[in-house]
């Protein structure tokens, strides 16, 4: 009887779990698709799912409302740009929409969506991500009339990427383009040298370069944790021009293993490439010791000839550096024997996490040409004239927004006659961020024979 | 400006809030004894208002604020009536009526998504076991306790069991009302035929509510953010899938990971002994061995073992067991010997340059400047961390100047190393300086000073070490091209090239946790006796043989502090591999690996495994360390 | 010992011997010099631009107005200052201070109390109960995100094993993306370090004060804010440190609790986003790192001296 007040406890436990009992019905009905409950998650995306095709997004009053959107551009030139799109037509709209950027937005998008607290879109930039996602039913598919602007103003092969077992999530944002070959064309001319239409011409050009006493390629692979990734897309390039897309594609997916002969075949034809003598500007094996970001110097003040990276290695050439005809400029890096000219591409996706016509709405924006527009304006005026770094393969945008080298990039990507994304951010994280770098950086190093190092890829694949 | 003025606001909330609940508490039950009525009243407003709060947080009630509110009034009413009124049948009177005013409140006021259609079998069984329940109690408390109050709270609660929570939610208003009016009728039978609390019993609720008012906010934050989490950890540890499709799967995940061959490699072990780390250690053990038992029986300062310890034969000990350790987790690889490296090499280098940096700074001049340098790399993010290490360990290509500190260094030392000139006049001044030494040495001997004379002979021995190389063999940065031959700088990959890629994030680690060891060591230290230190001075001690024989046992329970601390933070490091490498380049740590099972790839059943492994790993050391703790206070 | 009195003029071996002697005090400069360079390798680079920085060592800065660069700069520290992008950097040091001062102070405060209980109350369990609390420090933190997130979302809820129906602990209440969820999250995270610490040495203040003090009629909750808080003073300041640092330089636990709302970020994922894709202006972490270095280190000199003295008592009379 003493103590009477411990009763009191057990008593507001218990009655707090009466209290609560059931509560469900009203609880979970929230139209997010990422309720974290796991038991109704299901049936909450599946409803959300069949409701969805009935918004119209063009016909909502928007005004008063708030789209939040996450995503990975986070340095002032590029959030700040996606910001300024948004605006355009938030402003319009009389609504709000947010957009945050992180450096870690990889592993947060995970955490933010499995904790429950998803944005209402967030810019995927690996479609293995949107398809875990859509399985996993974080995300929900498109509406008919998004998807309708989207595959009015998209190419069938981007918008692929967003789809996932027939059904489309992914809404084509930002596109990147792999296939370059970054050089001086005045350099070029100097020394009569012409752009190589094919992979065995490339290499008698570099052989040329060597003869003249010109060092053809700036290659670096070092990246931090990354180092390695350069690596890759050469192999993935190449892959493409030898063995065509569908080996690719069963690349990407392990039913072929790296160990395979035509594979092996690949990397020692890069690995010759780099290892001959006189080719390289990082002299004697020291490719994995140079920074990736380090070869922007060499090619500007002309000590190497060419450098094969992505459209956004313009940020790395040196402050003030001019680009186009007259500066560094870019040639589509060839094609293979066969003469496709295949083309290695990348870029980010958004997906939405909220069943709402004033998200939808923002999703249909990123679709139109508007967005791209718009972004590109607003990064351009950011860059203060240098190359924005944004690219849109969206076929209907205005391409005067663009300087003529990025107009350049733009037309290789459009007129690519098959489309692949980078195949790193295909494969499961353990190979495509882990062993496909570290055993490239090994053989790249001479520590292992490229027989060792694919067979150690393959034992990593999970 | 409003940003700051709504900062400054929520802050003062923040602290103000919780000030005020945690001091009302007390202030609460101080009032037991006294003023009961006003207590009571309290606590019956308290309930009231939690148990609606839960309905109404659950949206589980209609026109929620005014039926809290009303409820709040009458749990108040019923606490005071309760609190002023002695006599049995008016008590129970008050009860009964409370009861069944709340009752009927809430079951007016529930929605229909709890009304229950009652089922009598159901009811009549909840009602049953409570009853069960209450006479077992009794029982137990040996009849002393009444039986009605406690009959009435059992039958209360397997009502709610039986009558409600077990039946379907589709019934009818009027079997709400009903259910709730007899839970209502039950609990204020309950609380009615509690006796009027005795003063005695009054003064016990006052005094000893207060450890469960002391303990309950961390009691509740430590469960909610530490150990339910950790419960389902350990759960999700035996499951396998995707966040929303897992499934048990036993000790699979366990399996994957101690049968993972990135975990533990031991197919290199053997080459241990071949390794020159290994051997290197071996002749420094021996000569500390023999350097201290020779100085032991000649000077007789042994520590009655005849075996001379100092700051020598210290570092010459602790070089042997590092180059020892080094050679052994350079070759047996994985994850979990990269932990071990970790804790390991950074426990003992952060402790050792924590420790040597307090008894050196210790009364020097410019000592707050000494100690806030050594600490100022904790004050800085990762982040900043990150970029201030990469600005060290960059390498670039030969032909470019390095930019990095280390390679520069390292380079350069190479270029000496290659000009005969050079190599000698280095030489030449390393030979003076080890001349000097020797000539120090000799005083220490002759003065018999065990400390000087063995730590001249130490500093010699790294510097004879670089003098060799520096002549011979050759040292520093640079290398023949293997391609022309031609000597060309050959800067250090430091983070890719494995195993030592390991060590060079691991002094990124001891960069940052050696602050954290000297401060509280230099706080041990100054806390040690100053007449203690002077008699031992007055029986002619050294300054070494002071600091062995004093200091360190009056700090010993602070190294053994600061070692728990450091190997827990060890063990579950995690910023630095995952900015640095990523883990890639076989440095990964479990931590990291954790992370990236769980977070990056949504593999919630390897990662919390993983979690669990880490876990059960700081386990047994923070266990020692506490009934080390308890063994002292008691002792 | 007596080598080194000696007056007047001495012969050179005493000298070289004293100077050999004083071996131990280079050593300690040395040692800080070493721990300092790369603190002070980044201020210097800091006041470079992005191309001097890749091209050539800090200690080289002096060159850069000869190679073209302009040194020293403040262009870093515009950029980083006039950041808009994740909600900016004055917005983000606010929401900073309020993260480190509400989570330093409140941990404190409740782990003094319960330190206290743990030390100077009886009651059944209460060793096992503190084992079971220190114990917890074993438990990486990171497993603890992902669950706290989910309730701060949408509330916890639980099935009844038998009955099959769910009930709601705790209602979702919104706290997602808010600063209170970094509060509650750092205040549970930081209590079993700070409770240990405490413990130390609340436990071993002399025993007769506490008598005294109760034959004097006073209750626990006096004896606690009379006499424990004042005497604990050093051991609090010791702790508000260690916390003011990690919470102040925390990175993972804010982003993670407060995602995608951006008015809520603090300074150090502020800095971190800065550096961009592929770490593009990687170069502005330079200057980041030092601005938002500069309130930890005013509050450690602030907090400096009772440091000392508080982390003394604690561990060494354990």
């Amino acid at each position: 009887m003493k103590k009477r007040w411990h009763w009191l406890i057990a008593m507001l436990a218990v009655m707090s779990l009466v209290a609560a009992a059931c509560a469900t019905d009203e609880g979970v009905s929230t139209t997010t698709a990422a309720e974290t409950t796991e038991t109704t998650a299901a049936e909450t995306t599946e409803t959300t799912a069949a409701e969805t095709t009935e918004t119209t997004a063009a016909e909502m009053d928007l005004s008063g409302t708030t789209v939040t959107v996450f995503g990975s551009e986070s340095s002032d030139e590029e959030a700040g740009a996606m910001q300024d799109a948004l605006d355009v037509f938030a402003e319009a709209n009389g609504m709000t929409i947010v957009f945050t950027g992180a450096r870690d937005f990889s592993d947060q998008i995970n955490a933010q969506a499995a904790g429950g607290n998803p944005p209402d879109i967030a810019i995927i930039p690996q479609p293995g991500k949107v398809a875990d996602f859509a399985r996993e039913g974080f995300i929900l598919p498109l509406p008919d009339d998004v998807l309708a602007t989207l595959e009015e103003n998209w190419d069938s092969a981007w918008v692929a990427f967003g789809n996932v077992d027939g059904v489309q999530y992914g809404v084509n944002n930002k596109s990147d383009i792999k296939s370059l070959v970054w050089y001086s064309p005045s350099a070029f001319a100097d020394n009569g040298y012409t752009i190589p239409e094919s992979w065995d011409a490339l290499k008698a050009l570099s052989a040329q370069m060597v003869a003249d006493g010109n060092i053809p390629w700036c290659i670096g692979i070092e990246s931090g944790g990354a180092t390695g990734w350069p690596f890759t897309d050469w192999i993935e390039d190449l892959t493409l021009r030898f063995e065509g897309a569908d080996y690719y594609d069963q690349w990407v997916a392990h039913d072929i293993p790296f160990s395979d002969p035509a594979m092996v075949a690949i990397w020692e034809e890069v690995l010759a490439e780099w290892n001959a003598p006189g080719n390289v500007f990082a002299i004697d094996g020291s490719i994995a010791a140079t920074a990736f970001g380090a070869n922007g110097q060499p090619l500007a003040d002309g000590t190497c000839m060419m450098h094969r990276q992505a459209s956004f290695f313009s940020a790395f050439l040196p402050e003030g550096t001019p680009t186009g005809p007259d500066g560094i400029s870019v040639f589509y890096f060839p094609a293979g024997p066969n003469g496709e000219k295949p083309v290695l591409g990348g870029g980010t996706l958004a997906t939405a996490f909220r069943d709402a016509p004033e998200v939808w709405a923002v999703m249909q924006y990123y679709a139109s040409a508007e967005y791209a527009n718009e972004r590109q304006k607003a990064q351009q005026i950011r860059k203060d004239g240098e190359l924005s770094g944004f690219l849109s393969a969206n076929q209907n945008q205005d391409l005067s927004n663009y300087l003529p080298l990025e107009q350049e990039m733009i037309s290789i990507m459009l007129d690519a006659e098959v489309l692949r994304f980078d195949g790193s951010d295909l494969m499961p994280a353990a190979v495509g961020a882990g062993t496909f770098w570290t055993e490239g950086t090994s053989a790249v190093n001479g520590d292992k024979s490229v027989a060792d190092a694919v067979a150690a890829i393959d034992a990593s694949w999970p | 400006m409003s940003r700051v003025a709504a900062t400054i606001l929520g802050i003062v909330v923040a602290i103000g809030l919780s000030a005020i609940v945690f001091i009302g508490i007390n202030k609460l039950f101080d009032l037991a004894e006294k003023r009961f009525a006003i207590f009571n009243a309290a606590i019956g407003g308290a309930a009231s208002l939690v148990i609606f709060g839960l309905l109404w947080g659950n949206r589980l009630i209609v026109s929620p604020l005014l039926v809290t509110l009303i409820a709040a009034v009458v749990g108040v009413a019923v606490g005071l009536g309760l609190g002023l009124v002695r006599h049995r049948w008016a008590r129970l009177g008050i009860g009964l009526a409370g009861g069944l005013t709340l009752g009927l409140l809430a079951g007016s006021a529930l929605r229909s998504v709890v009304w229950p259609s009652i089922e009598p079998l159901a009811a009549l069984l909840g009602l049953a076991a409570g009853a069960a329940v209450a006479a077992i109690s009794w029982q137990v408390a040996r009849r002393e306790t009444a039986l009605v109050p406690l009959l009435s709270f059992w039958l209360a609660t397997g009502w709610l069991f039986g009558g409600w929570l077990a039946a379907d939610f589709d019934g009818s208003k009027a079997e709400v009302l009903l259910a709730s009016a007899i839970f209502g009728l039950l609990a204020g039978i309950w609380v009615g035929t509690v006796p009027y609390p005795s003063g005695e019993t009054r003064g016990g609720i006052a005094a000893g509510s207060r450890k469960y008012i002391f303990l309950a906010p961390a009691l509740l934050f430590i469960t909610a953010t530490l150990v339910v989490p950790l419960a389902r950890t350990i759960w999700l540890g035996f499951l396998s899938g995707t966040p929303r499709n897992l499934a048990w799967t036993g000790l699979t995940n366990y399996r994957d990971i101690f049968t993972d061959p990135g975990i533990l490699d031991l197919s290199e072990w053997t080459l241990i002994f071949s390794s020159r780390l290994f051997w290197a250690a071996v002749i420094l053990a021996v000569i500390a061995i023999g350097l201290g038992v020779w100085l032991g029986r000649s000077g007789g300062s042994g520590l009655g073992t005849g075996f001379s310890l100092n700051a020598g034969t210290a570092m010459l000990i602790g070089s042997a067991v590092v180059l020892f350790g080094f050679a052994v987790f350079s070759f047996i690889r994985g994850t979990i010997p990269n932990n071990l490296w970790w804790i390991f090499a950074v426990t003992i280098f952060s402790m050792a340059t924590g420790l040597a940096i307090a008894v050196l700074a210790d009364r020097a001049k410019g000592e707050n400047v000494a100690k806030s340098l050594i600490f100022l790399p904790m004050a800085i993010s990762f982040v900043g961390a990150s970029i201030i290490w990469r600005f060290m360990y960059v390498a670039r290509p030969p032909q470019n100047d390095q930019t990095g500190v280390i390679n520069t260094l390292w380079v350069q030392i190479g270029v000496w190393s290659q000009s005969e000139t050079a190599s000698a006049t280095i030489s030449a001044i390393l030979g003076l300086i080890v001349v000097g030494l020797g000539y120090l040495a000799w005083r220490g001997w002759q003065a018999g000073n065990n400390a000087v004379l063995s730590g001249s002979v130490v500093l010699a021995i790294p510097l004879v070490w670089i003098m060799y190389r520096f002549l011979g063999p050759g040292i520093g940065g640079v290398a023949p091209s293997p391609v022309t031959g031609e000597p060309i700088a050959d800067p250090i990959l430091f983070l890719t090239q494995s195993p030592w890629n390991n060590w060079w994030m691991m002094v990124v680690f001891i960069w940052i946790q050696t602050g954290f060891a000297m401060i509280i060591f230099s706080a041990a230290i100054k806390s040690v006796p100053e007449d203690l230190l002077e008699a031992a001075r007055i029986d002619g001690a050294t300054e070494s043989q002071t600091f062995w024989r004093i200091t360190v046992p009056q700090i010993g329970p602070t190294i053994g502090v600061v070692a728990t601390t450091l190997i827990v933070t060890v063990l579950k490091v995690f910023d630095i591999p995952k900015v640095m490498t990523n883990g890639n380049f076989d440095t990964q740590v479990l931590a990291n690996e954790m992370w990236q099972r769980a977070f990056t790839e949504l593999n919630f059943g390897l990662g919390s495994a993983l979690a669990v492994v880490i876990f059960l790993g700081v386990l047994p050391i923070i266990f020692l360390n506490i009934r080390r703790m308890q063994r002292e206070r008691l002792g | 010992m007596t080598a080194t009195t000696t007056a007047g003029r001495r012969p050179l071996g005493p000298r070289i011997y004293g100077f050999l002697r004083s071996i131990p005090t280079w050593v300690l400069w040395i040692l800080v010099v070493l721990w300092t360079i790369p603190t002070f390798g980044l201020l210097v680079n800091s006041l470079r631009t992005r191309d001097a920085q890749r091209t050539s060592g800090w200690w080289l800065a002096w060159q850069d107005g000869a190679n073209g660069f302009d040194f020293p700069t403040l262009q870093n520290y515009e950029a980083v200052l006039g950041a808009e992008a994740t909600g900016g950097l004055a917005n983000g040091l606010l929401n900073s201070a309020s993260i480190a001062i509400v989570a330093t102070i409140i941990p404190i405060a409740i782990a003094a109390f319960a330190a206290y209980a743990f030390a100077w109350i009886d009651f059944r369990g209460r060793e096992w109960l503190f084992i079971g609390t220190i114990a917890l420090l074993a438990v990486p933190t990171q497993v603890s995100l992902i669950p706290l997130l989910q309730a701060y979302s949408s509330g916890v809820r639980m099935t009844i094993p038998i009955i099959e129906k769910t009930v709601t602990i705790i209602p979702d209440m919104g706290l997602a993306g808010t600063i209170p969820a970094v509060w509650l999250t750092h205040t549970g995270f930081a209590l079993p370090f700070a409770i240990f610490l405490l413990h130390n040495y609340i436990a071993g203040l002399p025993k007769d004060l506490f008598e005294s003090a109760r034959i004097d009629g006073a209750d626990h909750f006096k004896i606690f804010w009379k006499l424990v808080v004042p005497l604990s003073i050093p051991v609090l300041a010791a702790f508000a440190i260690f916390q003011f640092l990690w919470t102040w330089n925390d990175y993972l636990i804010a982003l993670t609790m407060i995602g995608g709302n951006r008015v809520a970020l603090p300074a150090t994922v502020v800095v971190a986003s800065l550096a961009g894709e592929f770490g593009l202006r990687e170069h502005l972490l330079t200057a980041g790192a030092f601005v938002i270095t500069v309130v930890p280190l005013v509050v450690f000199f602030a907090l400096q001296r009772f440091f000392v003295r508080g982390i003394t008592a604690g561990s060494v009379k354990g």
